[in-house]
């Protein structure tokens, strides 16, 4: 008004037409959108394949998981098959040992053999010897070392070959690995599957109710988680008897907890954001509260969550079956192959490496993806542990 | 209007929050208030005095402590059953302050709108459809946005979601907890134009919460002012900006930005100091200093406001 009062003669010299009112009685319509509707899970997606490494991690996974599938019956071995005459053969595949590269062809050393028998065909088959080492003289006989394909020297054919050696009971590692990689993965996915499912419906009802409730559900998964996991999953299994059921059991015993504190603190998250207030003030029961509303926007935590606790879940597998309370013999697992690999380290040491690689792979793998799809599903949490 | 008719009569309403073991928080403090059908009443205060926990309180997402709340005449408060709790919320709607939060992220606007249909019982995806094409024409949306998910709306466009769903369930009174509060300047004109049409179109009942006066004023019939959950003045909007008589609403109404900066250059700002009032000997209570202005004060107090207003005439 000053302003105006001021100004007078200035203002008052505009023509009146010239003053346009705007937005009067405009009737407010928006226009349609250009792009296409981009969904939820459309988003992670696109988050998650820009992420390299998890894309990898993934792939590696899926040809894992194929193998641990279709392995076992690649080899004409089968896992149980016993031949106490081929006991801890080197690892042999004749494509590869046909490139000479010093890798997979049936490689043995022999120690101290005499020179001369080397070209007895009796003693040494035709093509059998691939390397001669440390020629010496030992009391005038000509000593040597010798690296031969130990198959060619058993006088095997090609196709008997054990693609990754055999153990200790001539039994091929190929095929027990991988019905070792699926029995563990299968142990891992059903335990933490049931671990979800414990913890998401415990710490659902914990959290959504709150107060007396949340408190006595506490303090029940106190009680529970503080008891010292090794002692109640070995007494478990003592109890129990030593089965995949029971192995599984021994993981979920303990474990749900994990997941249904995280649930819990998802819904307390949650629980308060006006959008769950907004369909209370319209009437939605409780349990379309949870199950609709709550739980979708809190998956993306219980996803990452739960891939992160497959390698760990994979990890205490083996770890029960390194102590001696693993799958009973002869069923092979990753954990099963690694305690006894490592007895024999030092002679023949493919039996432990080939079972640590996968069991290695699988768990960068687990853990990459698992932060891809964290950071997919949100992205705020980025780097974040 | 047709003043006589009460559609909603808060009486005494105290609402606490635990805080600590044995400490409690009264976020309000024996509320009284009369809405009457068909107005806007506004509510204004400073933030934290117990303004959203009083509309809230009313559609009952919090237990009140004591107190009576009366809705055309039946009680909502206390122990709620399942009839009556149906019965709040096909009556009742919020609109809630922030267009973010307010809607579900995993679920389209079809989804968010349709809710309140679907739990209402009608199960014909039809007619669902229809009646949420209506309601986004209405609010000025297109029925092809029906499909999109929250995130690709504007905070305008969002606010008016929010509004199709309040307005889905045919609600007579809706609760706007700072509708406009989260919105820029030049959207909420916009929203606050559409919430009047509707509200004309409707029949509805408004209570509006904002702590943007200049913004109230426009909205609303009568206006109720607030301080740490006590109400302490209540007048039509008029009289409330004409003859403020508790030193809060003045001090509330002199901090209004003025648009003209040679002005708002030499205002003078009051600060209220709750200090000023000496309840020592008498208690003060919520008292009719003129018909249809309520200021909370005690008896001296209340003489000395009703000489101000006759001076002021």
């Amino acid at each position: 008004m000053v302003l105006y009062e001021n100004n007078k003669e200035k203002y008052d010299s505009i023509p009146k037409e010239k003053f346009v009112q705007v937005q009067k009685d405009q009737e407010i319509h928006d226009v349609d959108f250009k792009t296409k509707p981009i969904g939820f899970f459309m988003d992670v997606w696109l988050r998650f394949v820009k992420n390299k490494a998890s894309v990898i991690a993934a792939v590696i996974i899926f040809i894992l998981s194929i193998f641990a599938i279709a392995g076992p019956s690649m080899s004409d071995y089968r896992y149980d098959e016993q031949h106490p005459e081929l006991v801890n053969m080197p690892p042999k595949i004749p494509a590869i040992a046909k490139m000479n590269l010093g890798i997979f062809d049936g490689a043995y050393l022999l120690e101290n053999r005499q020179y001369d028998n080397l070209s007895d065909p009796e003693k040494y088959p035709e093509g059998c010897v691939l390397e001669i080492l440390n020629p010496r003289l030992v009391n005038g006989q000509r000593i040597v070392d010798v690296y031969v394909d130990y198959y060619k020297y058993m006088g095997l054919e090609d196709e008997d070959c054990y693609w990754l050696g055999s153990d200790y009971l001539g039994r091929d590692i190929w095929t027990r690995l991988w019905r070792g990689t699926r029995v563990s993965l299968l142990i891992a996915v059903i335990s933490v599957c049931c671990n979800v499912f414990i913890g998401v419906i415990y710490g659902s009802i914990s959290g959504y109710y709150g107060g007396k409730v949340d408190m006595v559900m506490m303090r029940i998964t106190e009680i529970i988680s503080a008891f010292p996991r090794i002692v109640v999953v070995t007494l478990f299994i003592m109890v129990a008897g030593t089965g995949m059921f029971s192995i599984i059991m021994s993981l979920v015993i303990k474990d749900w907890v994990d997941t249904a504190r995280m649930v819990r603190a998802q819904f307390y998250r949650f629980k308060g954001r006006e959008y769950v207030l907004a369909a209370r003030t319209l009437g939605v029961p409780d349990m379309l509260l949870i199950f609709r509303h709550i739980l979708p926007n809190s998956i993306g935590p219980i996803i990452t969550s739960s891939m992160i606790a497959i390698p760990s879940a994979i990890f205490s597998e083996s770890f029960l079956a390194y102590i001696g309370l693993g799958l009973q013999a002869p069923e092979p697992s990753l954990g099963v192959m690694l305690s006894r690999g490592q007895k024999v380290l030092l002679y023949f040491p493919s039996q432990l490496v080939f079972p640590a690689i996968v069991i290695s792979l699988l768990m960068i793998s687990f853990n990459l993806f698992g932060n891809g799809l964290r950071d997919a599903f949100d992205p705020t949490l980025r780097g974040a542990e | 209007m047709d003043k006589k008719e009460k559609i909603l009569e808060i009486k005494d309403l105290c609402m606490d929050f635990q805080s600590g073991r044995k400490e409690k928080v009264r976020a309000l403090n024996h509320v009284t208030l009369d809405i009457y059908k068909g107005e806007n009443f506004g509510l204004v205060g400073e933030s934290g005095c117990g303004k959203t926990t009083l509309g809230r309180t009313v559609i009952r997402l919090y237990n009140p402590t004591s107190g009576e709340i009366l809705f055309n005449g039946k009680s909502i408060s206390g122990k709620l059953t399942k009839s009556d709790r149906d019965y709040i919320t096909s009556n009742l709607a919020m609109i809630f302050q922030d267009p973010i939060s307010s809607l579900n992220p995993r679920m389209t606007v079809e989804e968010i709108i349709s809710e309140g249909l679907k739990i209402r019982g009608m199960k014909d995806p039809a007619q669902c459809r229809e009646v949420v094409n209506n309601l986004l024409n209405r609010v000025g949306l297109l029925p092809e946005h029906a499909t999109r998910y929250p995130h690709e709306f504007s905070g305008g466009q969002r606010q008016r979601i929010g509004i199709a769903r309040a307005l889905a369930v045919k609600p007579s009174f809706i609760i706007a907890d700072e509708p406009v509060s989260a919105l820029d300047v030049s959207i909420q004109a916009q929203v606050i134009n559409l919430l009047m049409d509707i509200k004309k179109e409707m029949d509805l009942t408004i209570l509006f919460i904002a702590h943007n006066l200049a913004v109230v004023k426009y909205f609303s019939d009568r206006i109720g002012v607030m301080y740490f959950g006590t109400l302490v003045e209540l007048a039509d909007a008029d009289e409330l900006y004409d003859h403020p008589l508790h030193p809060y609403t003045k001090s509330l109404l002199s901090a209004i930005p003025l648009p003209d900066p040679l002005r708002e250059k030499d205002k003078q700002r009051l600060y209220y100091d709750p200090a000023v009032h000496d309840y020592s000997t008498h208690q003060p209570r919520l008292q009719e200093v003129r018909p249809g202005h309520f200021v909370y004060a005690s008896d001296p107090e209340v003489e000395q406001y009703r000489k101000e207003l006759e001076q002021g005439k």
